[in-house]
């Protein structure tokens, strides 16, 4: 029976060992390699397609949004349904990448990616595609890729415009030397001031997923050593040298790499405090202090009578001032129709918090953008 | 005042109530004033025609009592209702005949341009100044949206009404705009935004005293960035970054070809010829 199915899929990947480069030899890597998607949203969908079609052994998806109709019209994996059904970007994509190719283990974590939570989900992984959508979040994985000596493959869209650099430690800059560490001021366009045309999202992800496979398939000496910049409107397209690590850099200088010093850690976690601090959309994330359990949660909500939807991964309740709340069980709320922090943590210590004033601490709220993770 | 008397302004100055939440207009408009600013714009492009009435009466009042002509950004109706001394026109507004038609011969015409053309069109349809900006990138694309002072030197060379350099002027850039042949300055945000717009005119003054109308930039060198001639003092990719006014934005940087570090901009000098790339870091996913 297994014979018999593995013979229908022999071929599967045919037209890719085909090409030279990949060989055998490169499909087996392939299949040995385990890639994590930070973000899965526009990049992040169509990042994770390539990975998947090519028989990448095990692609570990995280997201920390939900999918929702202004997304439909460039994030690859989701439809009207998954929208409908208000399923977590994570689970959406890992659903239709199963049917894709179900030889390859798909990890789906809706997560909010973070200096707690990162390390995890970095551990073990050969390279970390970039579907972010914002700088603080992309320092952190910077830092921990040069860390763990892992390549960190960056892309970027808004407009029509789109940026990528594979990141390799020990041959590039991380992406803190090239752009600074500050994080916040200065934030660039993003897709919710400028748009973001679809066919930008596709070029860029096809920039990083080729990058990605000649690391994974043992081609490292094909690699761009380069910074693309294009704009597809005007079409213009620019490649830029990338510079090699910075000797003092605890990331990317030599000797440093690898090494969690103190300092490193200290100002990693530091990046972390404010890694969701984003503006946009009109929503703040909240993140309460423990995690929540969305049965009863939901009993209390519905006592209530919002309208609630309901989903085994979230609870999405419309609350009367117009605002909604999208609570995960990990203790993270999405308070949208706001982008007063206080308000989001008023609203969600209203209607969320059991009477005990102990609950009420640990509370933060950040503003944030809009797919917490794409485009 | 007299016509002559207006001609001789060296600093413009314009409101931005944006640049000073919860300052009244009048009251930073009046620091100017004290710091020597000589002819003042009321610029509300978001208020109603009520707001904006209201504010123009109030600074007529004041820079009567100051003595400096007082310009109304479009409204020529409010021009004559306050009895100011003149309206500023964009590119899109009406026409300067028509501004003139309805103002009458005294008023003063004053029109934004962008390159010369529009400088020489506005100089033959009888405006009496011209705005030359905006010199320096203030939004999106570094060095592209600009007309660079590029633009200033032949506005200088070729337009023979008072022209006044606007956009992205500041303290750290002004000297450049001087080098390049602005006798006039107007500064907005550099001003109005600041804790001490007194202070900061008295400065303005100073340095465009100083050169006299006939600055050198010290050290001076050529540069292409993102494609255009550039004359500056810059000597690191950080202060070029700084008179560009990006020093605030997320930038990727490449000098002839490769990426500088954002750690090595201070470090990095920039030779006469040097080409340089500027773009924003792409933030989206």
């Amino acid at each position: 029976m297994a014979n018999a199915a593995d013979s229908v899929w022999s071929g599967r990947y045919s037209r890719q060992t085909r090409f030279a480069p990949i060989g055998e030899a490169g499909q087996r890597k392939l299949a040995d390699a385990c890639v994590l998607i930070v973000g899965v949203g526009a990049l992040g969908a169509s990042l994770a397609q390539h990975m998947v079609r090519a028989g990448v052994g095990e692609v570990r998806l995280a997201d920390r949004d939900f999918v929702e109709p202004s997304n439909l019209q460039r994030q690859m994996l989701f439809d009207e349904a998954d929208a409908l059904a208000v399923l977590p970007k994570a689970v959406a994509a890992a659903n239709k990448l199963r049917h894709i190719n179900s030889a390859v283990r798909v990890e789906a974590s809706v997560v909010d990616v973070n200096a707690l939570t990162v390390q995890q989900l970095a551990a073990g992984a050969d390279l970390v595609l970039d579907g972010t959508d914002n700088a603080a979040t992309r320092l952190l994985l910077s830092d921990v890729c040069f860390q763990r000596h892992i390549p960190f493959i960056y892309g970027g869209v808004a407009g029509a415009q789109g940026m990528n650099a594979a990141l390799v430690p020990g041959r590039t800059a991380c992406l803190r030397c090239l752009i600074g560490a500050s994080d916040g001021e200065g934030e660039a366009d993003t897709c919710d001031t400028v748009g973001v045309l679809s066919p930008a999202v596709e070029f860029v992800a096809s920039l990083q997923a080729a990058e990605a496979i000649k690391w994974l398939t043992g081609n490292q000496d094909a690699m761009r050593q380069t910074w693309v910049s294009v704009d597809l409107w005007s079409f213009r397209l620019r490649e830029s040298a990338l510079p090699s690590g910075r000797e003092e850099c605890s990331y990317c200088g030599q000797g440093h790499g690898g090494n969690s010093d103190a300092n490193a850690a200290a100002e990693r976690d530091d990046e972390a405090m404010h890694s969701v601090v984003l503006c946009g959309r009109d929503t703040v994330q909240v993140t309460l202090g423990s995690t929540l359990n969305l049965e009863r949660l939901e009993k209390r909500l519905s006592v209530q009578s919002f309208p609630l939807t309901v989903n085994r991964y979230l609870v999405r309740a419309k609350l009367p001032g117009g605002e909604q709340l999208v609570i995960f069980p990990d203790g993270r709320v999405l308070v949208q129709g706001t982008t007063e922090a206080s308000h989001a943590v008023r609203l969600c210590k209203t209607y969320l918090l059991e009477r005990t004033t102990d609950d009420y601490l640990g509370m933060e709220g950040s503003v944030r953008n809009e797919q917490g993770s794409m485009a | 005042m007299s016509r002559e008397a207006w001609l001789d302004f060296r600093l413009y100055v314009i409101t931005a109530q944006s640049n000073h939440p919860g300052k009244p207009v009048v009251d930073v408009i009046e620091q100017t004033l004290i710091g020597g600013a000589q002819i003042v714009q009321l610029r509300n492009k978001t208020g109603t025609r009520a707001e904006v009435l209201e504010q123009a009466k109030a600074l007529r009042l004041l820079t009567r009592k100051y003595n400096v002509p007082f310009i109304i950004n479009d409204y020529p109706d409010i021009v004559i209702e306050t009895d100011a001394d003149g309206v500023h026109l964009g590119q899109e507004d009406m026409p300067v005949a028509e501004a003139r038609r309805l103002l009458g011969p005294d008023r003063i015409i004053g029109i934004s341009t962008h390159n010369l053309d529009q400088a020489l069109a506005a100089e033959r349809d009888g405006a009496d100044y011209i705005g030359v900006g905006p010199v320096f990138p203030t939004d999106t694309k570094p060095g592209r949206a600009a007309v660079t002072t590029s633009y200033v030197a032949e506005a200088a060379r070729h337009v023979s009404i008072p022209f006044v350099a606007i956009g992205g002027i500041t303290l750290d850039n002004v000297d450049l705009v001087l080098a390049a042949g602005a006798k006039r300055i107007c500064a907005v945000s550099a001003i109005v935004g600041s804790d001490d717009p007194a202070s900061v005119c008295r400065s303005f003054l100073r340095r465009i005293e100083a050169a006299g109308g006939k600055a050198e930039i010290a050290n001076k060198k050529s540069l292409t960035v993102n494609g255009r001639q550039e004359l500056t003092s810059a000597r690191t990719v950080e202060e070029l970054v700084q008179q560009l006014g990006q020093q605030n934005k997320k930038l990727i940087i490449e000098l002839n070809g490769v990426i500088v570090q954002r750690a090595q901009w201070t470090a990095t000098e920039l030779q006469d010829g040097a080409s340089i790339e500027m773009v924003h870091f792409v933030g989206g996913g």
